[in-house]
């Protein structure tokens, strides 16, 4: 039975996520349809830029863009603490180029049941989601083992076939912890 | 009562001798009385409110004892993480104000009763330094002297990392590191700790990248090139990986951990490479006898392969559809709910149930405490650091909700292993929370005996009960060990003395460890009842955790040096007393054992063993390990049977899954550093191995678990025994007892004594089934339901 959260009910794979509105790290608002447009679909990324499980993804978030055109990109940093000024310095450490959006008070992550990132969403041009959970298995390319879930999930979107696992759980950092509340250790 | 001796061939000679060992044990535990008994006068007198944890320290700890304990951990953090400052002595002193204020602003100068504040220090202290003696000697007398540097290195390390990496400030402190390097690019050593530190974090090519460089300096190469080799083999470059680690043999011969990682690269490669020469090669020598039955990994196939920092398997049916359901906690990666969909699949239905938004869970254990027909779970955080426990009532509707606070359960501490048991036989399920250590120099934070009050809410009792112990615990089993209907206490204690406690059937229970002939130290890690030699009586299966080189000297030799400390079981004599026995048994292997559960998945009567093992060392994977018992000896069948080599196991569990008699081991891997993640293990059988039967039980007087059941089944001329257990580590086994019947066709009787006393016996029941019987009715009907 699915669990209503204020307005938003269970998302189900096959079924219409919520859109959204959140401004980018230059205060600009965007919206879920912004980022849709002219596209097939979109991968929306719960991340952070204090979380390890995220920084393994640099690169891979960095090329997205050209390696799938027809797919829009947008992560959503959602880490209460994590301040714009914070944000726009990881940036330009890490060099990243994806669109960053600030989920100021983790509510988005909250509705879409996210609690650590990274976590990704595919979904089509109508909203409707197709795959959600890790990107990978956390296994590196050349590794025997490794498995691309996301990547496996848009080839088999964008040759209009069926997705054979729509859902792996995701692995990360926390959102929200109360160990973040603490006393640096440092 | 016969007592068993020490000396016995299970039993190594510790490095101390034993007579100056007892003596400094006794002197010790008398002095922390003593002065745990000043404490208390010193905050009775002054009208301090007692010591102890109370919630979450958001503000910093909010007592004496864990302010001296905090402050002594964040020493050892400036000592470990900020030494590069030392030479400024201004930068030094304004770190160890930071950590006072941190520690001691609780302390309130203008309150009078504060006067006596700096005795407090002084006593406190001293209780503290008492305490890490004690364990310092425990783990003196386990591991010898000639490994002990090395594993209070280990030891250390670990315990500092954690609350750098639960804060996640370990970002931060690699951008100290570059800033350091950055102006001191020549600083080899600090290149070699940050490239150490980035594996932790999964970043393998940044640091293979600095520990290469760093391997350029002689002082560091050997170390340096071992780490190298962990970062390239985790990042996917194995030929790299080989080739490092046959470097850092070079630089080191007999770094056995470098060795033993180079075999680990050599089997994802196929081999080892041309370029590795004999000498640096190895041969395992362990895992490789004849199995009954063959595993394959059907995780990914039936949808159950999640990857995380695994932690606590539970395998039970939440939604009462007859399957068995299965529910994943994770370090780095929540709690994750599986619905058995009944056509070999799973479907991971987390979201909306409620349990999403449990993170950094540790163990599950499930139960029906309200006894409405829905299980319920109880859930345990971080184990070796401290964290809040949840109770997650299952609402019967797929979703679950969290009525912690509501049911007197919302605790603070380093909980561990926890256990529903209904200790005084009220038909409400009792709750048994073993705390461990939260730091490294943690005090033992009481283990927690709480008393169902049949409406929701739970007592604590844990003093009335007399269940105080100093040890820390990380296992803790119930089982009626004496038939005399009420449930026992095993506590497998870390740094520790294994502790029986007697139920006496009043509430209280008595400490018979002495009297029962359970004294042996050892790293305990976590442990069950069961009857192996299925003569009727509950013995203890005690699994251990060993040091690294203890582990690789089992793989290259095929069996645990003479001093190490592998697994063991104490026999139940019947008489009260037990013996301990191990090697000579064919317990003769020592692993990092974390986990484990028994079952017979070779269907052929008698229970088998699982182990998963690891450690937080990021070179340390090691397999789950096999053990098939014949009725005479354990048998290590891993890799035979076609288990992987390479893993970091915690929640191991074995179930049915199928109901189709095959029992499958799950297995949730992944170790406690963000770049330590690895993914669930299902493993089963090819085929079926043997006739089966599994019993499932619910009670009506009894709680409706059934936790403490009894089932005798005879069969073919042989009798099997099981106790319904309400969790004993991290994998919570089902509730469902399989019994393994072999070539026996028949289930001649089948007897249960349920916890409320009553005893019933079936007859001639059907085989390779699954039976569901409840208590006091004459009937039993199959579970599934289409």
């Amino acid at each position: 039975m699915p669990r209503m959260i204020g307005n938003s009910i269970t998302q189900k794979i096959g079924s219409p996520m919520e859109g959204f509105q959140l401004a980018d790290l230059e205060r600009k608002q965007i919206t879920l349809q912004m980022i849709l447009a002219g596209k097939k679909g979109a991968v929306v990324v719960f991340w952070s830029g204090m979380c390890s499980h995220c920084a393994r993804y640099d690169n891979y978030l960095n090329s997205f863009g050209q390696r799938y055109a027809e797919i829009g990109l947008v992560v959503v940093a959602s880490r209460p603490p994590e301040t714009l000024a914070q944000l726009r310095a990881t940036c330009a450490t890490r060099q990243l180029r994806f669109p960053i959006l600030k989920d100021a008070a983790g509510q988005l992550a909250k509705r879409w049941f996210t609690q650590q990132t990274p976590r990704v969403f595919l979904l089509d041009a109508n909203c409707v989601l197709l795959y959600r959970g890790a990107i990978d298995n956390f296994k590196c390319p050349g590794d025997p083992e490794f498995v691309p879930y996301l990547d496996i999930a848009l080839e088999e979107f964008l040759a209009q076939r069926p997705i054979t696992r729509s859902e792996i759980a995701s692995f990360g950092c926390a959102i929200q912890s109360i160990y973040y509340d603490f006393p640096k250790a440092l | 009562m016969r007592a068993m001796q020490l000396d016995t061939p299970d039993s190594p000679q510790p490095a101390l001798p034993r007579g100056l060992s007892a003596l400094v044990e006794t002197c010790l535990v008398t002095m922390n009385s003593m002065l745990s008994g000043l404490q208390s006068a010193i905050q009775v007198m002054s009208g301090q409110p007692t010591a102890g944890r109370s919630g979450a320290p958001v503000k910093g700890p909010k007592n004496m004892d864990s302010a001296v304990s905090e402050f002594a951990d964040r020493l050892v953090r400036i000592f470990r993480f900020k030494s590069w400052e030392s030479s400024d002595p201004r930068m030094l002193f304004a770190e160890l104000l930071k950590a006072s204020r941190v520690c001691f602003g609780f302390v309130n100068l203008e309150d009078p009763r504060n006067v006596v504040v700096p005795l407090q220090f002084v006593v406190s202290s001293a209780t503290l330094m008492v305490q890490q003696a004690l364990r310092g000697l425990v783990s003196y007398d386990v591991v010898g002297p000639r490994k002990f540097v090395r594993f209070v290195g280990d030891f250390a390390e670990s315990f500092t990392d954690t609350p750098v990496f639960v804060g996640l400030e370990y970002m931060d402190l690699i951008a100290a590191y570059e800033a350091r390097l950055g102006r001191s690019p020549g600083d080899d050593v600090l290149r070699a700790e940050l490239g150490h530190l980035q594996i932790k974090c999964g970043l393998y090519n940044q640091a293979a990248d600095n520990l290469l460089k760093a391997a350029l300096n002689p002082a560091v190469r050997a170390t340096a090139l071992h780490d190298a080799a962990v970062a390239l083999h985790r990042a996917g470059k194995l030929k790299s990986a080989a080739k490092a680690g046959s470097d850092s043999l070079y630089a080191c011969p007999d770094n056995e951990r470098a060795r033993a990682w180079l075999w680990l690269t050599a089997q994802k490669m196929g081999g080892y490479p041309a370029f590795v020469p004999a000498g640096q090669r190895m041969e395992v020598k362990v895992g490789y006898e004849t199995p009954k039955v063959e595993f394959e990994d059907i995780a990914a196939k039936i949808g159950l392969d999640k990857t995380s920092g695994g932690r606590g398997i539970a395998v039970f049916d939440y939604d009462n559809d007859g399957r068995l359901d299965v529910a994943i906690a994770s370090a780095h990666g929540g709690c994750t709910l599986y619905r058995n969909n009944g056509d070999g699949m799973f479907t991971d239905v987390s979201v909306g149930s409620g349990l999403e938004e449990c993170v950094n869970p540790f163990v599950i254990t499930v139960g029906d405490y309200n006894n409405d027909g829905n299980a319920d779970l109880f859930v345990t955080r971080y184990g070796f650091y401290d964290g809040e426990t949840q109770l997650f009532r299952n609402n019967g509707d797929g979703t679950f909700t969290d009525v912690t606070a509501a049911a007197g359960l919302k605790l603070w501490g380093p909980s561990f292993s926890a256990s529903w048991v209904d200790y005084d036989r009220d038909g409400h399920l009792d709750l048994f929370i073993a705390n461990n250590l939260g730091g490294l120099f943690d005090r033992k934070t009481p283990n927690r005996l709480f008393h169902n009050n049949g409406n929701g809410t739970f007592t604590e009792v844990t003093e009335a009960a007399g269940l105080s112990t100093l040890w820390p615990t990380i296992g803790s089993a119930w089982g009626d060990y004496n038939d005399d209907g009420y449930p026992d206490l095993f506590l497998s204690n870390a740094l520790g003395r294994s502790q029986l406690y007697r139920n006496n059937g009043d509430g209280t229970f008595t400490d018979i460890s002495a009297a029962a002939g359970i004294r042996d130290n050892c790293f305990g890690s976590v442990s069950f009842w069961c009857d192996y030699n299925n003569d009727g009586l509950l013995d203890i299966v005690q699994f251990t955790w060993s040091d690294h080189e203890n582990v690789l000297h089992t793989m290259r030799h095929g069996e645990a040096p003479p001093d190490g400390r592998p697994a063991r079981i104490y026999r139940n004599n019947g008489d009260g007393t037990f013996a301990l026995l191990g090697r000579n048994v064919g317990l003769t292997g020592c692993w990092g054992t974390m986990s484990g559960n028994a079952g017979d998945f070779n269907n052929d009567g008698y229970l088998d063993l699982v182990l998963g093992n690891g450690s937080p060392r990021m070179d340390r994977l090691e397999p789950p390990v096999l053990l098939e018992y014949d009725g005479e000896r354990y048998h290590n069948v891993t890799f035979a049977a076609g288990l992987p080599f390479g893993g970091k196991g915690h929640g191991s569990n074995m179930a049915d899954l199928f109901g189709d008699g095959r029992l499958s081991v799950l297995v949730a891997a992944g170790g406690a550093y963000p770049g330590d993640l690895l993914t669930t293990r299902v493993f089963c059988p090819k085929s079926l191995p043997g006739n089966f039967l599994n019993v499932r039980l619910t009670g009506l007087k009894s709680n409706r678990s059934a936790i403490g059941a009894r089932l005798s089944l005879e069969s073919g001329g042989r009798k099997q025994h099981r106790e319904v257990s309400g969790g004993s580590n991290f994998g919570c086994l089902p509730f469902e007892q399989h019994f393994g019947l072999g070539t026996s066709q028949t289930a001649d009787a089948l007897q249960i004594r349920w916890p409320s006393g009553l005893v019933q016996t079936f007859k001639n029941l059907p085989i390779n089934d699954t039976l569901h019987f409840t208590e006091g009715q004459e009937s039993w009907k199959r579970p599934y339901r289409s």
